[in-house]
C-alpha cells in the first residue's frame, strides 16, 4: 500500500520518460494549478458575495452562478493533474489475484477501457459545448452567461485528461517494469 | 428484459468493472454508457456529457471543496499538534490518558474539517509518533487514529452529509445537526473504549512513560487551541447568525481557515500555501468526478427502470422494518468495505430512501446510520481512505496492526448503530429543537 | 410502446396527476401506448430537461418554459410580471396567437405542446406585506424568474440567487426577508412557518408561469393516428382539469398560511397596475431587446383581454 503523493513518484529512479511525455506531464500540472485557483476563487468570490449582501444590502446577482461554473470548470480541468498523481481512487482487487505476469495485460486492458470511455466523453462533450457556441445558448439568469465557455470545459477537461491518459498507457506498455503506472494507489491488503 | 434481473446484471457488471483496478468514477461511467447503449440504444449516448455536468451544476457541491481547504489549511499548521498537546496536558491523570486526548483531537478537528482523511491526518501526524514514543503499541497508536480520523463525516461539517443532503433532497443544515449528538456519543464510546483497554492491561501500561505537568503549564497551552475555537465559532456564526447559508457557510469557514494559518500561524511561504491548495484540489476533484459519474449512473438505473422496481420489489417484501434495516445495515457495510463513502450514498440513497421513508424511517436519523457505515468503511480494505493516510504517516506499521488496532472501535461504531436504532431521539432532537419539526 | 415522461415534483403534486390523468387515459384507450412517469427528478435534473427533449431522448415532460429561456428567449415571455391577471386570463392567453407564436419557436426545436397550463404565485415577507412596488425597497428577496428578479430590482430591491432548497433557511436566518414563488412551492417548502405576511394570487396576482407537458414532435408524429388521437383527447380533459386545480391550489396554499397565522394581503388593481408601470421601464424593454421581434412579441402577449 502506498499512499496517493508518493506514488505519483513510482517512475523508476533513473528512467526519465521521452519529452514529448514529460511536456504532457507539465501541462496537466499547469491545469491543475488553474483549478486549484478556480477553487480559490469560488472562495473569495462567495465571501464577497455574502458580504455584498449582508453588509452593503446589494443585490447579488452572479456570484453564485459564477461560482457554480468555476467548480465545474475546476473538477474538469483538475482530471489530467489528478490522474498525473494518481489520485482517482479504484479498487485494485482483481489485478492482485492475478499473478504477476498477467497483471500488465489487465492494467494495459484497464486503461485502454479508460481511454475509450474518456474519449467517448470528449467526443460528446465537444458536441454539448458546439451547440450552445453556434446557437448562442445563455444561462437563464439575469446575467445571461454565455453557457458555451462553461460548457468548453467537458470536452477541454476530458480531453486533457485523455492525453495525460495515453501517457500512462505509453509507459504501461512500454516503460521498464518500474515504471508500470499502479492504476491506483489503494491496493489490496498486504 | 424484466428491470430486476437486469439490476441484478447491472451489480454484477458494476462489481466486475470496479474490481478490475480501473478508478471508480471511470468504472462507473463504463458500466452506465455500456448499459445505456445496450437497453436504451446509442442515442442516450449524446446526452453523457450533459448528465455529468447537470450533476456538478449544484451551487451546494461548492460546500466540499470548502470543507476539505478548512481541513487541509488547518491541518498543514501547528493548531492540530497545540490543540492535541493541550488535552494531553490535561489529561495525563486519566488511563490511556495520551489515547484519550488523540480521539478527543480528532473529535474536535472534526467539527472543522469535513473529510476524516483530513481528520485523520491532522491529528495523526503528530498522535501516532509520540503515542509510540511514549511506549503504546503500534496497533493502539494506528488503530485510534484511524477510528478517530472517521468523527470527520459524522461530526459536522461533513462532505458525506453534503452528497447525501443533494442526493436526496434533504436539509444540510438540518443534516449537519442530525450528526453532532451521535458524534459526542461516538467520541465518548470511543475513549471508554480506550479506558477500559488501558485498564486491561494493567500490568503492560504501567511500563508506559507518564508525562506530569504543572497546573501552570495546563493553563500556559490554552491561549494556544483559541484560535481553533475562533474559527469553530465563527463558521457557527455564519451559519446560524443569518449571515449565510449552509453552503456559503463552508467558503467563510475556508478563508477564516486560510487567514488563520497565514495570520496566526504564520504560514508565509508560497510553497506551503499551495500544498494545501493542491491536496485540497486533489481530494475534491476525485469527489467531484465520483459525484459526476454517479449521476450518469443514477440516470441509467433510474431509465432502465431498475431503482423503481428494487423498490417496489423490496416493499412488497413486508418484512418487518427492523428486518428491513438489519439487511439495510448489511448492505451498507459491504458497500462500505470496496468503495468510498461518497460512491456508496451516491448510488444507494436513491434507491434507499424512498424505502427508508416508507418504512416509517426518519430521513435525517438514516443519514447518521448512513454515516456511521461509511465510517467503518474508512477503516477497513481493499478501499479504506484512513488506512492508506496511516500508511503515508507511519510507513512501518503493517495494514494488520493498523487493522487489529482499529477493530475495537469498528465494534464501538456497531454499538452506536445499536444505541441509534434503540434511541432514534439521538439523532432527531437536535435539529428538531433548532429547527423545527422535519418539513 | 413506450413513452417516458419526465418532472420535477413530488407525486403528491397537481402537476404530477395531470401526468397521471393523461397516463390513465391514453392506457385506458387500449392502443398499444403507455406513458412510463418519471417524477422528482428522477430522470434528468428540474432545468436539464429541455435539451434531451427536443433531441427525442426524452419524450415527454411537463415544465416551466422559461427554464429553457437562455436558449429560447421568446419563452422568458412565459414568466413575465403583469401579462397574465388571474388564471382565465391565463387560459385565454394559451388560446391566443401569442402562444402559437410561442408554439413555432418550440416546432423549431421539435417540441410540441399537449397540454397548456399557467401556475400562479405570490409574495412573502418579513419586512411588511408585499403589495405594490415601494414595498419592496430595501428588502433582500429571492424571486423566480429572470424578468421579476429586473422588475424587482427597478422596485429597489436587493436580489439575491440561490436555490430555491434553500430558502426555507434563508429566510429563517434572515439572509433573506422575502421571496416570490408559485403558490405550490409556498407550500411545498412550508414557507407559512419562516414568513410574516404573504400575498397570494387572488383576482389580481402578478407571478403567472407557464408550465405546459410537452412532448417530442418527431415522437408525436411517428405515433399511429390512433394514438395520436388517445393522446390528445387525454389531454384536452387534462387541460381542463389542471386549470381547475390550479385555481384551487392557490385557495389551499393561502388558507395554510392563514391557519398558520400569518397576515394575508391582498393586491388590488391599482397595485398591479403599478407593477405593470414598472416593468415597462424594466422587465419590458429587457425582454424586447434579448430577441428579434421582442417587441412585437410583447405586445402580441399584452394584447390579450
Ligand atoms: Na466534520
Ligand atoms: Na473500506
Amino acid at each position: 500500500m502506498s499512499n496517493a503523493p508518493a506514488a505519483s513518484a513510482t517512475a523508476g529512479a533513473d528512467y526519465r520518460p521521452p519529452v514529448a511525455l514529460r511536456a504532457l506531464g507539465a501541462v496537466s500540472t499547469l491545469f491543475g494549478v488553474i483549478a486549484a485557483l478556480m477553487i480559490l476563487a469560488s472562495v473569495l468570490i462567495t465571501c464577497h458575495m455574502i458580504f455584498v449582501r449582508g453588509v452593503l444590502g446589494q443585490s447579488t446577482i452572479w456570484q453564485t452562478e459564477a461560482v457554480i461554473y468555476l467548480m465545474i470548470g475546476a473538477t474538469l480541468l483538475g482530471l489530467p493533474y489528478v490522474q498525473k498523481l494518481r489520485g482517482h481512487v479504484g479498487v485494485d482487487l482483481l489485478p492482485h489475484m492475478l499473478p504477476r505476469s498477467l497483471r500488465r495485460p489487465l492494467a494495459v486492458l484497464v486503461m485502454v477501457a479508460t481511454i475509450v470511455m474518456v474519449a467517448a466523453m470528449v467526443w460528446y462533450g465537444w458536441e454539448m459545448f458546439h451547440q450552445a457556441w453556434r446557437r448562442g445558448w445563455k444561462s437563464e439568469s439575469v446575467w445571461a452567461f454565455p453557457l458555451w465557455i462553461t460548457y468548453l470545459s467537458v470536452p477541454l477537461g476530458f480531453g486533457l485528461y485523455l492525453l495525460q491518459l495515453l501517457a500512462d498507457l505509453w509507459l504501461a506498455v512500454f516503460g521498464p517494469d518500474t515504471t508500470l503506472p499502479e492504476p491506483h494507489p489503494e491496493r489490496s491488503p498486504d | 428484459m424484466d428491470p430486476l434481473t437486469l439490476g441484478l446484471l447491472v451489480a454484477l457488471a458494476t462489481v466486475i468493472v470496479l474490481f478490475s483496478g480501473v478508478s471508480v468514477a471511470v468504472g462507473l461511467l463504463i458500466v452506465a454508457t455500456l448499459f445505456l447503449w445496450i437497453f436504451d440504444g446509442s442515442r442516450s449516448l449524446e446526452a453523457l456529457p450533459e448528465l455529468f455536468y447537470a450533476e456538478l451544476n449544484s451551487f451546494a457541491l461548492l460546500s466540499i471543496p470548502m470543507f476539505i481547504i478548512m481541513g487541509a489549511a488547518i491541518a498543514s499548521t501547528r493548531a492540530g499538534p497545540d490543540l492535541y498537546e493541550a488535552l494531553e496536558r490535561w489529561l495525563t491523570k486519566v488511563p490511556g490518558g495520551l489515547v484519550v486526548s488523540n480521539l478527543g483531537a480528532c473529535a474536535l478537528f472534526a467539527a472543522m474539517s469535513g473529510s476524516s482523511p483530513a481528520t485523520c491526518a491532522a491529528i495523526g501526524k503528530m498522535g501516532i509518533p509520540e503515542m509510540r514514543r511514549r511506549g503504546y503499541p503500534a496497533e493502539v497508536a494506528s488503530g485510534s487514529i484511524a477510528a478517530g480520523g472517521t468523527l470527520g463525516i459524522l461530526i459536522p461539517p461533513s462532505v458525506t452529509m453534503i452528497v447525501y443532503g443533494i442526493a436526496t433532497e434533504t436539509s444540510i443544515g438540518r443534516l449537519f445537526l442530525a450528526g453532532v449528538i451521535p458524534g459526542i456519543l461516538l467520541t465518548l464510546l470511543f475513549i471508554a473504549w480506550a479506558i477500559f483497554d488501558t485498564w486491561r492491561r494493567g500490568a503492560a501500561s504501567a511500563a508506559l512513560v507518564s508525562a506530569r505537568y504543572t497546573w501552570r503549564q495546563r493553563f500556559e497551552i490554552l491561549p494556544r487551541v483559541l484560535p481553533f475555537l475562533a474559527i469553530i465559532a465563527g463558521v457557527l456564526y455564519a451559519l446560524y447568525g443569518g449571515v449565510a447559508t449552509p453552503s456559503e457557510t463552508a467558503a467563510v469557514g475556508a478563508l477564516l481557515c486560510i487567514v488563520a494559518a497565514v495570520l496566526i500561524y504564520r504560514m508565509y511561504s508560497r510553497r506551503d500555501l499551495w500544498v494545501v491548495l493542491r491536496d485540497s484540489t486533489r481530494e475534491s476533484v476525485m469527489i467531484l468526478f465520483i459525484i459526476g459519474a454517479a449521476g450518469v449512473f443514477s440516470f441509467m438505473l433510474s431509465s432502465l427502470f431498475v431503482t423503481q422496481s428494487v423498490a417496489q420489489w423490496i416493499a412488497a417484501l413486508e418484512v418487518n422494518r427492523w428486518v428491513l434495516m438489519a439487511v439495510i445495515n448489511v448492505f451498507l457495510l459491504v458497500a462500505g468495505f470496496f468503495l468510498p463513502p461518497v460512491a456508496v450514498i451516491l448510488m444507494s440513497a436513491p434507491i434507499l430512501l424512498p424505502i427508508i421513508t416508507a418504512a416509517g424511517f426518519d430521513p435525517y436519523w438514516f443519514a447518521v446510520i448512513v454515516t456511521i457505515n461509511m465510517e467503518i468503511g474508512l477503516i477497513t480494505p481493499p478501499v479504506g481512505l484512513n488506512l492508506y493516510v496511516i500508511n503515508g504517516i507511519a510507513p512501518d506499521i503493517s495494514l494488520r496492526q493498523v487493522l487489529v488496532g482499529s477493530m475495537p472501535f469498528v465494534g464501538c461504531m456497531i454499538l452506536a448503530i445499536i444505541l441509534m436504532c434503540l434511541f432514534p431521539g439521538l439523532a432527531t432532537w437536535l435539529p428538531d429543537a433548532v429547527m423545527g419539526a422535519a418539513l | 410502446e413506450t413513452l417516458k415522461l419526465s418532472h420535477q415534483w413530488s407525486e403528491g403534486d397537481v402537476r404530477h396527476q395531470v401526468a397521471q390523468m393523461v397516463a390513465d387515459e391514453v392506457k385506458a384507450a387500449d392502443v398499444d401506448l403507455e406513458i412510463q412517469i418519471f417524477p422528482n427528478q428522477t430522470l434528468f435534473k428540474a432545468r436539464e430537461q429541455y435539451t434531451p427533449l427536443s433531441r427525442g431522448q426524452l419524450d415527454m415532460t411537463i415544465f416551466p418554459l422559461s427554464y429553457a429561456g437562455g436558449q429560447q428567449p421568446a419563452y422568458n415571455l412565459t414568466l413575465m410580471p403583469g401579462l397574465v391577471k388571474n388564471h382565465d386570463h391565463a387560459a385565454r392567453l394559451s388560446a391566443a396567437p401569442f402562444m402559437e407564436k410561442i408554439e413555432e419557436v418550440m416546432a423549431g426545436d421539435d417540441v410540441k405542446t399537449l397540454v397548456h397550463g399557467y401556475l400562479a404565485g405570490g409574495f412573502g415577507s418579513n419586512k411588511g406585506c408585499i403589495t405594490k412596488p415601494e414595498d419592496v425597497q430595501g428588502v433582500t428577496i429571492r424571486a423566480a424568474g429572470k424578468s421579476f428578479e429586473e422588475m424587482l430590482a427597478g422596485a429597489g430591491a436587493s436580489i439575491s440567487s440561490m436555490a430555491s432548497s434553500e430558502i426555507y433557511s434563508a429566510l429563517q436566518t434572515g439572509v433573506l426577508d422575502a421571496t416570490n414563488t408559485s403558490s405550490e412551492s409556498f407550500l411545498s417548502y412550508r414557507l407559512y412557518e419562516q414568513l410574516k405576511c404573504y400575498t397570494p394570487a387572488g383576482d389580481t396576482a402578478l407571478w403567472f408561469m407557464y408550465q405546459p407537458l410537452l412532448i417530442n414532435k418527431t415522437t408525436f408524429d411517428e405515433l399511429t393516428p390512433e394514438q395520436q388521437q388517445a393522446l390528445t383527447d387525454a389531454s384536452a380533459k387534462a387541460e381542463a382539469w389542471y386549470l381547475e386545480q390550479a385555481k384551487a391550489g392557490d385557495e389551499v396554499t393561502t388558507k395554510a398560511f392563514a391557519d398558520a397565522g400569518v397576515e394575508i394581503a391582498e393586491m388590488t388593481p391599482e397595485d398591479f397596475d403599478a407593477w405593470r408601470e414598472l416593468a415597462k421601464e424594466t422587465a419590458y424593454p429587457a425582454f424586447a431587446a434579448s430577441l428579434d421581434g421582442g417587441q412585437e412579441l410583447l405586445d402580441m402577449a399584452l394584447s390579450v383581454e
